[in-house]
């Protein structure tokens, strides 16, 4: 075995340039399979956050026929008594914000705007005092202040301010429904724009107080929801699950989603994109392996006299085998060392910076709740899986070559 | 020691059968320096190449110290080979990563001995073949005429009964072939050592003990000379 490690080294050492041809080859697909999943790993993390702390919360109660009309944001399916709930989850120490959700249409006359028109717009009425220990919605206002319990203030997102041409100090018109279907005007003045990191928040969503929405809507004290944060790291389906069967018993109409249930289209989405995206790893993988068998091919044929000469001499196929995939598998380990190291260096920058994609797509949504600055993530299993992919692919290609090889008679290799 | 009994060996090129041996037998005893001459297709290699076991028989039988070789398995004749055969080949297929002694000991590695013992013994007959301090050359930078001398060393390091040698002096030029017959006569005469090679150098068949002639795979004289 020492001799064959020997020999294998020699061999790399002594064709360098073919080991360095080989091995850059395979570290250039696993640098660049690490620095897509650095990126694809960074947009799911950063989304996941984003939706958790500015869209969905970690989980949410619902009255149980909600879920089921949910798009259509209903009015009449509330939960009664948020403050008893709230008060049962204080006991818990689960932290909870009540938010009332509903459609409204915007409208907007010419001067302050640039022109008449109206918008439909989907409204969250938030406590402003208790929606800071959920979501951290109140941490992006960029303009202007944040709300203020019982006035009629309206917060709106950046891109929604930038479609209207509103300003802070302005004043919108929302026309909806009352929870008992009434048609209701709500009068209310832009006192902040947020710029927050989740689009699909900066987009179509505006924010009043939910006092004010309880006195416009009649809601008489009931909200739609009650967000709820649990601690990172924790597996949310399992908490939601655990806080529905501690609820029940006191308020058998309600029920907890989590935040995966409630963000159903977006991981439907996600999944089909990482699909997508790994057709693309699996490209890059196979120009990989496609250069490195090239490679190995020609160092075995070239070989193929050496070959012949060491089985004439009564050394046995499986130790000739042996030899080649060890010298194989050195080139996996330069080319795996080298492709980690390249994929660290060229995904460095996008995980400790992150790059600014706002001028490359603007508002365009992209699917993923990230906007501004993009920021990958390390992937310590994606680096092992590559590390130890570089040298079994190196080993395989190498085994097939000289099988292949080995599949000539000795007389054929002696006078090749 | 090695008895060839009506032995065929065609090969097909295309379409085209080539009998390259035509029921050969033949008789080498131990300690013979045997030339196999003829011209170039005559089937020369492919006798050397049935005796070494790295080819077989399309009909007949080779027995080497009285055994049949052709019902062996692959895994079984390449112990044959490495234990009781010696090669040297016409471009002497060293391996060029490994230096001088590194060719040699990579014989005796395939055997079971000890590193110690597998050193001790390559240095010593790098030294026979008039090698010394060059043990740590690499074949590149050793000259034609040495690297067959570490083809020849690495050939019977091993102490083989048989070395079977492929036109071993083809590639060289007469001074340095002329050399290497000379080495290799010097080895049959001090270890007994079978010679069996190959050429169309009348040269090099001046050398020989016994001189078996081919001409289209068939024996067309085999005669004893004086040693």
């Amino acid at each position: 075995m020492t001799f064959l490690l020997s020999l294998a080294w020699k061999n790399l050492s002594r064709y360098r340039k073919r080991t360095v041809i080989t091995a850059a080859a395979l570290a250039v697909g696993l640098g660049l399979y690490l620095f897509m999943d650095a990126w694809l790993m960074g947009a799911e993390t950063e989304s996941e956050r984003n939706l958790v702390w500015y869209e969905t919360s970690s989980a949410r109660i619902l009255h149980e026929d909600y879920w089921d009309e949910r798009d259509r944001l209903p009015l009449k399916y509330c939960i009664e008594d948020p403050g008893a709930v709230m008060a049962k989850l204080g006991e818990e120490r689960i932290p909870s914000a009540p938010r009332t959700v509903f459609s409204a249409e915007l409208v907007l006359r010419k001067d302050p705007f640039p022109e008449d028109g109206s918008l439909p717009v989907r409204v969250v009425a938030l406590d402003p005092e208790l929606d800071d220990g959920v979501f951290r919605l109140g941490e992006t206002v960029e303009e202007g202040r944040r709300l203020r319990p019982g006035e009629e203030g309206i917060l709106i997102g950046q891109w929604l301010a930038r479609d209207l041409g509103a300003e802070v100090g302005y004043s919108l018109t929302m026309i909806t429904r009352t929870r008992r279907g009434y048609y209701q005007t709500i009068d209310a003045e832009i006192v902040g724009i947020l710029n927050c990191p989740n689009p699909a928040v900066n987009k179509g969503t505006a924010f009043i107080p939910l006092d004010t929405a309880d006195r416009y809507l009649d809601m008489e004290g009931a909200v739609t929801e009650i967000n709820l944060k649990f601690p990172e790291r924790r597996d949310p389906d399992a908490l939601a699950a655990e806080v529905e069967s501690g609820l029940v018993p006191d308020f058998p109409g309600l029920r907890v989603k989590s935040w995966r249930d409630l963000a159903q289209d977006y991981l439907a989405f996600a999944s089909m994109k990482k699909s997508a995206t790994n057709v693309i790893l699996l490209l890059v993988f196979v120009i990989a392996a496609v250069g490195v068998s090239n490679t190995m091919l020609m160092a075995i044929n070239e070989r193929t006299r050496e070959l012949g000469m060491m089985r004439a001499l009564g050394m046995k196929d499986s130790r000739i085998t042996l030899a080649f995939l060890l010298e194989a598998g050195g080139i996996g380990l330069i080319g795996s060392v080298l492709g980690v190291a390249f994929g660290t260096a060229l995904s460095y920058w996008i995980v400790t910076r992150g790059v600014d994609i706002s001028g490359l797509i603007g508002d365009m949504d992209i699917g993923y709740r990230v906007q501004g600055i993009f920021r990958g993530a390390w992937n310590p299993g994606a680096m092992v899986t590559a590390f130890f992919f570089g040298i079994v692919l190196t080993v395989f290609i190498g085994f097939l070559s000289t099988r292949r090889a080995l599949k000539r008679s000795i007389t054929e290799c002696l006078y090749r | 020691m090695i008895r060839m009994d009506n032995v065929s060996r065609n090969y097909r090129n295309g379409d085209i059968v080539v009998r390259a041996l035509r029921e050969v037998s033949l008789a080498v005893e131990k300690g013979e320096f045997i030339s196999i001459a003829g011209p170039s297709g005559s089937g020369k290699t492919t006798l050397l190449n049935l005796v070494g076991c790295i080819d077989r028989p399309d009909s007949g039988e080779i027995f080497i110290d009285g055994e049949p070789v052709s019902a062996r398995t692959k895994k079984e004749l390449a112990l044959l080979r490495r234990e009781k055969l010696g090669f040297v080949f016409q471009t002497f297929n060293l391996i060029p990563v490994l230096t001088a002694l590194e060719n040699v000991s990579f014989v005796l590695s395939l055997l079971s001995i000890r590193e110690n013992e597998i050193r001790e013994r390559s240095r010593a007959v790098l030294a026979e073949v008039g090698l010394s301090g060059k043990e740590d050359v690499l074949p590149g930078r050793l000259s034609g005429g040495q690297q067959q001398r570490v083809a020849v060393a690495r050939a019977l390091v091993k102490a083989p009964g048989i070395v079977l040698a492929d036109e071993p002096t083809a590639n060289l030029d007469s001074k340095t072939g002329e050399e290497i017959l000379k080495l290799m006569e010097k080895l049959n005469r001090d270890h007994g050592t079978t010679f069996i090679f190959s050429t169309h150098d009348p040269m090099v068949m001046d050398y020989a003990h016994r001189l078996v002639s081919l001409h289209d795979g068939t024996i067309v004289s085999d005669e004893r000379r004086a040693a």
